[in-house]
């Protein structure tokens, strides 16, 4: 076998979240037994925008904010790979919100993680649009943005703060959309320990709906009013908010064979016959159908 | 006996709606099933129903890929049309007018030609009760009109309505029985127009739309992802593949947005599937930061650009070259890319089978520059050849491969003297590797060192010339020592042919260079304007290919003809523009 690169260290400050994403990615890869050949992992600009140096897999660095609808594009052309999509806050809720919306309205079998440090780190501090501790009433709130369109099936609360509960989700999220029951949505609070170091805050401001017995992940409106609720007291639900009850699997993808080498006689027929549809008929009188 | 018709030119106009399209259409098969070369071409209003709406054919013995000077045969469903289409009537044309509302304006009507006023409209009425059947009644007429057999013209309109259901099929002919009473009345026999169809033996032909080339091509090459954001006047390829691909095990996404669309083919193409895009001006200007990425971070995917008017919104149902700026130079950085442009259906298609081959060969973003006039008009064509294509992956390594490979790295610049580095599909054992927009080393890991840098961007752009001698070299025709060149690529291509040959029978040797690779510039078109005053056909107010052509060293023979008004070139006005720079 070619040696192939060599995953490098990650670039992030000590102490950062996010390498508790990486660290409950890694398991879930390896609980799974996935081989390291058949997982895509793409990330997007930022700090976040590197964890795909880090484990081995395929690995893609997306434009900013495009990091959704390039995996969309991987897993509908190769659904036997496991379709990872990692990005921070900026990338998913401010410059790529649009495709996210979309992707949860297309329930393409993938799992998107948007790790949620509430800052623009790597560019040194700006503002983020999900600024919920800030008490930004606007803040955007990615999980309650899913659950608002009926088609999303995973949506996801960690906290890197809870590593045990971050790996059971993030292995939770890999199984979904392997499979096939559609986009895996698992937003994590990663906190920038650097421009906004707000793990103290964290710890009262979560709410574990996976330790609340009353809870139930298959309630959609449960889990809406739920978020709505806690909001007003200024706290958010973490855990699996919601996953679709039925395992429906996605019909939106068929294999699609790596197009190669030349045409079999079977298909250069069906060419054949689509272009004859083309042609045009000398007359006794009929013509060319279109 | 009236001599047969060798090159004629027919417009149908009313409103949106009215139906023009559908009787040019049938009329246009009439002329090709008798072996004719027909060209088709809609002008419409961007809107679903109203505006005046205009159908055109040519129905030539040569091959013309362009209407006419003048048009020959006019039906006009109301004054507006009429109005709009007198001034380009030949001295005796032949005038259809559409009387249920009164008698034609004839103001600008010549006064040489023959105008038949029918109620078209009351007769679909009275004898349908639709409006709607009124094309078929002024196809009864046009066809005696032109010489064809009543029968002819009914087994024509019966196959072009085949999708129809039998009711709707069987209207349509009773309207058009109703066009041939009323001819009968009006003494219309056959031929009495002094026109006759034609029997032309003729080789075997298709007739289909540039935009169907395009679609068909990229399955044919084995493509089987697209991603596309509707736009006019590429809406349809995505049509096309939507409804064929998935039978073929393909995809096709309509995506939110051009940014997902460009991105979305990208991650396609990762796993080693064809894949492609297609837009217009306002989303291709969307996708330029994706074009870069994938030039940067080595990506073969295809982009279609089916021009028409800009800036901005432009006009969207009009064609213009006005992207062949943005297509050479866009983006940020350095961007290797290459710029692909055919002149008719069959250069379309097999354009799309090459842009493909290039894809994957230099690894890299391949544009296929259309315009909507090569898009959305149909012309009869060679059929393209389905069967030898045989898909070029160049370097893509396979499991097999990589096992007896010490090690893999997917920028490797040992050993290559060509820039292009050997390639997995995400899924390859053994093929792990890092895909990046960022500079990177060898294994896609990202750095900014300067010597790497340096030798990355050489091969980035050193992948170009191992791709240039597969580039589609210009078709130069006419007379090869003329001092005059017409150069021009997409919709001038027919239109400069004609203009070249009027020129020589004026004793002004002509020769026409049609570019079909935009970009690179390849030595060839500079070989052939040598000694050359080359004028520069495009659709565009800047200039955009003459600038490029000058830039590549032809500056002093370059001479630029434009036009941005929305409308083709007819060959008449290609002459005289020609004749007022050469005889000023």
């Amino acid at each position: 076998m070619a040696r192939t690169y060599t995953p490098s260290l990650p670039i992030w400050c000590a102490g950062c979240g996010h390498f508790g994403v990486l660290n409950a990615l890694r398991s879930a890869v390896r609980d799974l037994r996935i081989p390291l050949h058949e997982v895509a992992l793409l990330a997007g600009i930022g700090c976040s925008g590197t964890i795909q140096n880090y484990l081995g897999t395929y690995g893609y660095h997306a434009l900013h904010g495009r990091v959704v609808p390039t995996a969309i594009g991987v897993a509908l052309a190769d659904p036997r790979l496991t379709v990872v999509a990692a990005g921070g806050d900026g990338d998913g809720y401010a410059i790529g919100a649009g495709h996210l919306i979309h992707a949860f309205r297309r329930n393409v079998s993938l799992t998107y993680v948007c790790m949620n440090n509430e800052t623009y780190g790597l560019t040194k501090g700006q503002s983020s649009p999900s600024g919920f501790l800030a008490g930004d009433e606007g803040s955007f709130d990615g999980p309650l943005a899913g659950l608002a369109i009926r088609g999303s099936t995973f949506i996801a609360r960690g906290y890197t703060g809870r590593p045990e509960q971050l790996a059971r989700l993030m292995r939770a999220a890999l199984e979904h959309s392997r499979e096939r029951r559609g986009f895996a949505f698992l937003e994590v609070i990663s906190p920038c320990v650097t421009y906004a170091d707000t793990y103290p805050d964290w710890e009262h401001t979560l709410y574990d709906v996976d330790a609340d017995a009353a809870y139930s992940s298959g309630d959609r409106a449960l889990a809406f009013s739920t978020a709505l609720r806690l909001a007003e007291d200024r706290r958010l639900p973490i855990g699996l908010l919601y996953r679709a009850a039925e395992h429906a699997a996605d019909a939106s993808a068929p294999a699609v064979p790596a197009s190669s080498g030349a045409p079999t006689p079977d298909l250069v027929a069906r060419y054949e016959e689509l272009l004859g549809r083309y042609a045009v008929r000398s007359s006794s009188g009929a013509g060319a159908a279109r | 006996m009236t001599p047969p018709i060798r090159d004629i030119t027919i417009v149908a106009a009313g409103q949106g709606g009215d139906g023009s399209v559908t009787l040019v259409s049938a009329l246009g098969e009439l002329f090709a099933g008798r072996g004719y070369h027909v060209y088709e071409a809609r002008e419409v209003a961007s809107r679903v129903k109203g505006g005046v709406a205009a159908a055109s054919l040519r129905a030539s013995v040569d091959p013309k890929r362009c209407l006419g000077d003048a048009t020959d045969l006019l039906v006009a469903f109301d004054a507006a049309a009429l109005e709009q289409n007198a001034s380009a009537l030949a001295p005796h044309a032949y005038v259809v007018y559409d009387s249920s509302e009164g008698p034609a304006p004839r103001g600008r009507i010549p006064a040489t030609a023959s105008v038949i006023e029918a109620p078209l409209s009351r007769l679909a009425v009275r004898d349908l009760r639709r409006d709607l059947y009124k094309n078929s009644v002024a196809l009864g007429l046009a066809a005696r009109l032109l010489g064809a057999p009543d029968a002819l013209t009914e087994e024509t309109l019966t196959t072009h309505l085949g999708k129809l259901s039998e009711q709707l099929r069987a209207a349509n002919v009773r309207a058009l029985r109703a066009g041939f009473a009323y001819a009968d009345e009006a003494g219309l026999t056959a031929g009495s127009a002094s026109w006759s169809l034609d029997r032309i033996e003729a080789e075997e032909r298709v007739l289909m739309t540039g935009n169907e080339a395009i679609a068909f091509g990229f399955l044919a090459a084995g493509g089987r992802f697209f991603a596309g954001y509707p736009i006019t006047p590429a809406s349809e390829i995505l049509e096309w593949l939507a409804e064929r691909l998935p039978s073929f095990g393909g995809v096709v996404v309509q995506a939110e947005d051009e940014l997902a669309a460009v991105n979305m083919t990208m991650g396609a193409a990762l796993t080693g599937t064809r894949a492609m895009t297609a837009s217009s001006g306002p989303g291709i200007a969307l996708m330029q930061e994706g074009v870069g990425h994938a030039a940067s971070a080595e990506i073969g995917i295809v982009i279609v650009d089916c021009q028409r008017a800009g800036p901005s919104t432009g006009m969207p149902t009009k064609p213009e070259q006005s992207d062949i700026g943005m297509l050479i130079s866009g983006g940020n950085g350095d961007i290797p890319r290459i710029v692909l442009a055919p002149g008719d259906p069959r250069e379309a298609f097999e354009l799309t089978v090459l842009a493909c081959d290039l894809a994957d060969r230099y690894q890299g973003p391949v544009y296929v520059a259309s315009d909507q006039a090569l898009s959305q008009n149909a012309t009869t064509i060679r059929p393209p050849d389905v069967r030898g294509i045989s898909p070029d992956r160049g370097k893509l390594l396979r499991e097999v491969d990589l096992r007896d490979a010490a090690e893999f790295r997917r920028y490797s610049l040992n050993g290559y003297g060509d820039g292009v580095s050997p390639w997995t599909a995400f899924g390859t054992p053994g093929g792990q590797h890092l895909v990046t927009g960022n500079e990177r080393d060898e294994w896609g890991l990202v750095t900014t060192a300067p010597a790497m840098r340096t030798r990355m961007t050489e091969k980035r752009m050193r992948k170009l010339e191992t791709v240039r001698d597969s580039l589609p070299r210009a078709v130069v025709s006419g007379d090869p020592k003329a001092e005059i060149a017409l150069v021009g690529s997409g919709l001038e291509t027919g239109v400069m042919r004609e203009a070249a040959e009027r020129l020589a029978a004026s004793g002004v040797a002509t020769k026409v260079v049609q570019i079909r690779t935009l970009w690179p510039i390849l030595e060839d078109v500079l070989e052939a304007l040598d000694g050359c005053r080359a004028y520069v056909v495009e659709h565009n107010a800047t200039g955009q290919y003459a600038a490029a052509l000058s830039a590549a060293g032809a500056a002093a023979r370059v001479h630029s003809i434009l036009r941005y008004d929305g409308l083709p070139f007819r060959p008449s006005e290609l002459v005289a523009a020609v004749e007022e720079k050469e005889f000023a």
